[in-house]
């Protein structure tokens, strides 16, 4: 889990100077990374209103990139079955990639559901306060970075680091495989559909490799 | 300057939808059983989801302009970072390397 923690580090800067320089005020930004509690969704809303783009705009394309937590939540579900409503609600809230990742490791290599449900709370509120301390150091001296250092670049390394491991058999490449090349054919679709779409071609693209592969 | 209300509302909006959609099946699927095929389904979404959010930051030079080749920085540099990240499981080195990689081929550019 620490590296997790680590990695969130620079990804939280990057979402904190995108704040400053799209304007937001130091109650707006930590407002972002305190209820939304997504790099994803706060780069580009943060993009968005800099580009004085209309509101229902932001509002739904920060919805579509943030589908993917639907998927996140229908993986979670079975095993947050036994816990009490009010856990279920704070895991959910706290559900990020990198949680759901950590989550996901914990429940297969431990099996016991109660304790991976308490690792995924516990997991979640120290992402979060991380998230809140990257957030706003990188919101006050963010600025002082130089731009030719391409500090944004660790977003999509930390989303690679948590790609690579997911890649445990055929069938799972087969998906990866098919979501980039979709995600690529796709591009051109408004309000980064092309993001979901991509995954659901992945998803079904994983569904057909790993039935073939079970045919005798 | 966006009205400092914009801000708010988008900031309560969005926060408010993703928090639906992280619990939606959580909630949902606490009462109901889940289909067996959503259950085979779920497998893939991490590797489908990440690699759609990977490949767009990595392969484009600049919007709408595909750069699939060794004097693309972000290209390399995620192809040794996805090397590191496949042989050690570590974030950290990943990221690290990665970055270190990246600026290398800039720098050398």
């Amino acid at each position: 889990m620490a590296p997790s923690l680590i990695g969130l580090l620079p990804f939280g800067l990057v979402c904190g100077v995108g704040a400053q320089s799209a304007g937001a005020s130091p109650g707006e930004a930590l407002g972002m990374s305190a209820l939304i509690f997504s790099g994803a969704a706060q780069i580009l809303a943060c993009q968005l209103m800099a580009a004085k783009a209309p509101l229902t705009v932001t509002i739904l394309t920060c919805f579509v990139i943030g589908l993917r937590f639907l998927m996140y939540s229908a993986a979670m579900a079975p095993h947050m079955k036994p816990l009490p409503e009010r856990w279920r609600h704070a895991v959910a809230f706290l559900l990020t990639d990198q949680a759901f990742a950590a989550a996901v490791r914990r429940f297969r290599d431990s099996g016991d559901t109660r304790n991976g449900a308490s690792y995924a709370l516990g997991t979640g509120v120290l992402l979060w306060a991380t998230w809140q301390v990257s957030c706003t150091v990188g919101y006050w001296v963010g600025n002082v970075i130089p731009a030719a250092w391409s500090l944004e670049f660790v977003v999509p390394l930390c989303f690679l680091a948590l790609l690579v491991p997911a890649l445990e058999d055929g069938p799972t490449r087969v998906a990866a495989l098919a979501a980039g090349i979709a995600v690529l054919a796709l591009d051109s679709l408004p309000m980064r559909l092309s993001l979901i779409c991509a995954g659901l071609v992945g998803i079904a693209a994983g569904l057909i490799a790993e039935a073939r592969r079970g045919a005798p | 300057m966006t009205s400092a209300y914009d801000w708010w509302i988008a900031i309560v909006v969005v926060g408010l939808l993703n928090y639906l959609s992280r619990l939606s099946f959580i909630a949902v699927f606490a009462k109901v059983q889940m289909p067996p095929l959503v259950a085979r389904a779920l497998r893939f979404v991490p590797a489908a989801m990440l690699m759609a959010i990977v490949v767009p930051a990595v392969v484009f030079s600049s919007p709408g302009t595909l750069a699939f080749s060794y004097t693309n920085p972000k290209l390399v540099a995620a192809l040794a970072a996805a090397a590191v990240a496949w042989y050690t499981r570590n974030a950290v080195a990943t990221m690290t390397l990665g970055m270190a990689t990246l600026w290398i081929v800039q720098w050398v550019r």
